[in-house]
């Protein structure tokens, strides 16, 4: 039997650039296939040819064995290829079910009105079908990201996809959302759908894929099955050497107390306590992790941090001056770089080049201001410099933001902030979308700014991440610290119980609690951390020495 | 021009795919975008002259069609020769030996007139464009236009008595008199960026009220208080003739000046510079392209309301002190509709200053050329604004779509631009939801 894909040397050039250079690819029908590799391996071009948006420079697109030629994706909608994209592409305002028809919505009175029974009657049908659990009726913006998702789906199976193409698609979801997602993969293939996913994470593509094939440079470097193979054997494939998945952390004397928040509540957009009565301290030379589900309160931690967002009481104080009423200029002009998570909305001006976004935050500054004037020679050799160390591709300044990929997006403001000379670094999610290569260079420079006596708040939903490079991981639920554990000691199932909300009465909570009890007892020390200040401080720091062992990347 | 690509997004809406390949184009496209718009407003126009033609009444045809032989009242090939010929005052010779007029110069009256409404939009467009490049509408052009100009002439009738009449008093007079007409439009203008800072009032609402404030508030003041003794309009005195900016070179009667054209390619040139090379100038351009970005830069977005349209005000305000100076020689009630083209002077030069010196220019021919078909020929003059407003519909329309294309979000990473071989935008836990 022919496969249900079959991609027969496809070559894809660009000016200037082989994005897929004679690919082959064979999916069979009802598998998971995940296309495994970094930022900028051809995954997504190559997905683009086979959804139409490309047309190959060489080779064949196969469906079923027969030969395809695809002028858009509507001739391979119409062949039974669907697309899902990372970024979702529904309308807010209407429900789900108008949603999934629209564009090929029932017609009657010879095409004037659109059947809404019927349409409605399709999607429940076809949620039913594949155990999907949406509510036709709910509106867009009132359902959860891994709902959306499932609605995309729904729309990609409307329209009578056999495949089903994802893009990245756990890059927006919780865990929990994940495995649910997996789900549907199950229910999807049990049907004889065929799903080809895009990912650059491993333990993703081992958990849910069939079969793996990786993409480097363009090449294929090999399908394997993933039953028969090891994550260091796939991380080698797609980096083409060996990688070193735990970082290396070094033991490290805390210095000054760089910030210190004290009963801080912020609330988020609707005026919703986010965060609730926290206190924390962070010294120089000192990674504090923040782990815990997204929405739990980090984003609203981090913009009163920052400046970006007004706190409803309590004091941030950095460096010994209190924040209260300082601007977000202030605190940059005091040194306090940030890595925002949403780098397409804050992160970058998306019509802007390089060159200057490489002085966003520092534009009323030396060398790149003048008495108000601007240097944008100053302003090239900084982007130059930020792109060569932090190996943004392609390599040019001149290049607008919004042509980079997520993953050299994110390695462009991590430079940038990292470059700033800083006293703080606040660091969200500052790996997201990175491939491992950049990911290790990252994680290396965090490790060198801490190194150099520079305070990391690093919040993170990497779990792996959090807890190789954190002195102190903190857990984040409802707004408030329901652990700072020593992420040494600590076990997986221990920071999945803090990040549910419960508290841990065990040990190992004991050594890496005191930088709050030293603070001063305040009311949400979490557990019973509160003796021997100094000694247990150094014990938590030199546990998170012998830390790497206890992270399984 | 390249593959714009419209259906990156998958399955956009009708709205996207018509909207999305305006989004992306670069400046070259635009311009070739903008002569062929040009010329398809100059076909619509010519039918429409044929057809009004033919309903007209004439006792001899303008025009007779060849083969069919019918006759027509308007000439369409007239309308157009002598909307852009006599707009520069007739440099090419139409119908004689010769493709140039050879008693032509550029200092006629016709051009004067070109180049004294070119003057004004300038002001008027820098106006708009210094909002929208802010991410402001302002509508209120007009409005710190009125203020603008009645400062100015209120200040230099003033200050007239005080100075010994000539040239000095005359420069001192114009900077001074040019300077209050900044702070009054300034001021005006600065009163829907507060509102809109500090009591989220939409702009393009409270700039179009304040224009019917500033409009009836002046002429309530002048009527009652500033009114010329003996005057039959609504008007202040005429300000003394050496206050006003001389007419070199073009004859008097143009009211256009050398001088206060090139002062206003000066206002654009140091736009253009504040825009694109001053740390005030980035936080302004990227407040207005990406708000969450410049507030993550560090910029100050209230202050930066208030300053850019502070700063829209104070151009419209010159505006106005140059229309007193050149053109009026004193405030009067019915003040042209120059705040208002400011508006389409701005879209049509895609929010650049810089663009704003050929599409005023645009403007000017427009307006001078109207003027000339009103001596020249039978054609109504409604028919001649019916014509420039479709040149002006045409050109302006793709640059339109461009800029709601962009504020909808449509295009950008998925057009033009994106032939690298890119993984798709990386994983941004916000963003599905936003």
């Amino acid at each position: 039997m022919n496969p249900a894909v079959h991609l027969d040397g496809i070559t894809k050039r660009f000016p200037g650039v082989v994005a897929n250079d004679d690919v082959d690819l064979a999916v069979e029908r009802g598998s998971v296939h995940a296309l495994l590799g970094e930022n900028g391996a051809g995954k997504t071009t190559l997905m683009n040819v086979l959804y139409g948006l490309y047309q190959p420079t060489e080779g064949t697109v196969r469906l079923d064995g027969e030969p395809q030629s695809f002028d858009s994706p509507r001739d391979a909608i119409d062949a039974g290829v669907g697309m899902i994209h990372q970024h979702f592409m529904l309308v807010d305002p209407m429900t789900v079910w108008e949603n999934v028809v629209l564009g090929n919505e029932p017609k009657t009175w010879g095409g004037l009105r659109v059947d809404r029974e019927a349409a409605r009657e399709a999607v429940v049908e076809l949620s039913e079908r594949y155990g999907f659990d949406v509510d036709p009726d709910a509106t867009i913006a009132d359902i959860s990201v891994g709902e959306q998702q499932r609605v995309e789906i729904l729309k990609a199976l409307y329209r009578g996809a056999d495949v089903l193409i994802m893009d990245e698609p756990t890059a927006v979801l919780t865990p929990q959302e994940v495995d649910e997602l997996y789900g549907v993969f199950d229910e999807l293939t049990e049907q004889g759908k065929t799903i080809i996913f895009i990912s650059h994470k491993l333990g993703e593509a081992l958990s849910a894929a069939d079969d793996i094939t990786v993409l480097r440079d363009g090449v294929n470097v090999g399908t394997v099955a993933a039953a028969d193979v090891t994550r260091e054997e796939l991380a080698e494939m797609m980096v083409g050497r060996e990688v070193l998945m735990d970082p290396a952390t070094s033991p490290q004397e805390a210095g000054d107390r760089v910030l210190e928040v004290t009963d801080l509540d912020v609330e988020d957009d609707r005026g919703v306590e986010a965060v609730s009565d926290l206190s924390f301290e962070l010294r120089g030379g000192e990674i504090l992790g923040v782990a815990g589900v997204d929405g739990n309160g980090q984003s609203q931690l981090v913009e009163a941090i920052t400046g970006l967002r007004e706190a409803a009481s309590g004091d941030v104080r950095y460096r010994g001056e209190s924040m209260v009423g300082k601007t977000r200029r202030d605190r940059i002009d005091r040194g306090m770089a940030f890595i925002p998570e949403d780098r397409q909305e804050r992160g970058l001006v998306m019509s802007y080049d390089l060159v200057e976004n490489g002085i966003l935050g520092s534009q009323h500054d030396p060398p790149f201001a003048n008495g108000g004037r601007l240097d944008w020679n100053a302003s090239r050799d900084h982007a130059e410099a930020v792109i060569e160390q932090y190996d943004v591709r392609p390599p040019d300044a001149d290049a607008e933001a919004e042509s980079l990929s997520g993953g050299n997006q994110q390695k462009f403001i991590v430079g940038r902030e990292f470059e700033r000379d800083p006293e703080l670094v606040v660091a969200t999610h500052p790996t997201r979308g990175v491939d491992i290569g950049s990911t290790e260079f990252l994680h290396d420079r965090l490790l060198e700014l801490r190194a150099e006596g520079k305070a990391v708040l690093l919040v993170s939903s990497k779990l792996d991440e959090v807890q190789g490079l954190s002195d102190r991981l903190a857990v984040m639920h409802e707004g408030e610290f329901t652990g700072i554990v020593d992420p040494a000691t600590v076990t997986e199932e221990e920071i999945g119980l803090l990040m549910a909300g419960e508290s841990l009465d065990d040990d190992s909570v004991e050594g890496a609690a005191i930088h709050d009890a030293a603070g001063g007892g305040t009311d949400d020390t979490p557990g019973d951390g509160s003796d021997g200040a100094d000694d247990a401080s150094r014990d938590g720091i030199d546990g998170a020495t012998g830390g790497d062992e206890g992270v399984d990347a | 021009m390249s593959d714009p690509n419209p259906d990156a997004d998958g399955d956009p809406s009708v709205f996207a795919r018509v909207v999305a390949p305006f989004v992306d184009r670069s400046v070259a496209e635009r311009l070739v975008i903008s002569v062929a718009a040009i010329f398809l407003s100059i076909l619509v126009g010519f039918a429409l002259v044929l057809v009004s033609g033919r309903i007209a009444e004439c006792s001899t045809a303008a025009w007779t069609m060849p083969i069919t032989g019918l006759g027509f009242c308007y000439n369409p090939f007239e309308v157009y020769v002598v909307l852009f010929n006599g707009a520069l005052g007739y440099p090419f010779a139409v119908g004689d030996p010769g493709l140039f007029n050879p008693g032509w110069t550029p200092f006629n009256l016709s051009f004067g007139l070109t180049l004294s409404e070119t003057t004004l939009l300038i002001f008027t467009g820098l106006s708009v464009a210094v909002a929208f490049r802010a991410g402001l509408f302002n509508i209120g052009t007009q409005g710190q236009l009125v203020v603008g100009a009645l400062a100015t002439a209120l200040t230099v009738l003033a200050l007239a008595p005080l100075l010994p009449a000539g040239p000095v008093a005359g420069l001192v007079l114009i900077v001074v008199g040019t300077a209050a007409g900044a702070v009054g439009g300034g001021l005006w203008g600065a009163i829907p960026g507060a509102l809109k800072a500090y009591a989220d009032a939409n702009e393009v609402i409270t700039t179009i009220m304040l224009n019917f404030v500033a409009a009836n508030v002046a002429y309530v003041l002048v009527l009652e208080v500033f009114r010329a003794e003996g005057s039959s309009v609504v008007a202040t005195r005429y300000v003394p003739e050496y206050a006003q900016f001389p007419s070199v070179l073009f004859p008097a009667s143009t009211d256009f000046a050398l001088i206060a054209l090139l002062v206003g390619v000066a206002f654009i040139g140091a736009l253009y510079y504040f825009v694109e090379h001053t740390s005030l100038g980035y936080d302004l351009r990227t407040s207005g392209v990406q708000a969450a970005a410049a507030e993550y830069g560090g910029v100050n977005a209230k202050l930066t309301t208030v300053r850019a349209m502070t700063l829209s005000g104070a151009l419209g305000g010159i505006g106005g002190s140059v229309w007193v100076l050149m053109s009026e020689g004193r405030w009067m009630a019915s003040i042209p509709d120059l705040g208002f083209d400011g508006i389409t002077v701005s879209i049509l030069a895609g929010n650049n200053p810089i663009g704003v010196l050929p599409a005023a220019f645009l403007f000017g021919i427009l307006k001078g050329g109207a003027l000339e078909i009103g001596f020249r020929t039978d054609v109504p003059t409604e028919l001649v604004a019916v014509l420039r407003g479709l040149i002006i519909l045409f050109v302006a329309m793709p640059e339109f779509f461009r800029m709601i294309g962009r504020y909808a979000g449509v295009g950008g990473a998925g057009g033009a631009g994106s032939t690298k071989p890119d993984e798709s935008a990386g994983g941004d836990g916000g963003e599905a939801d936003a």
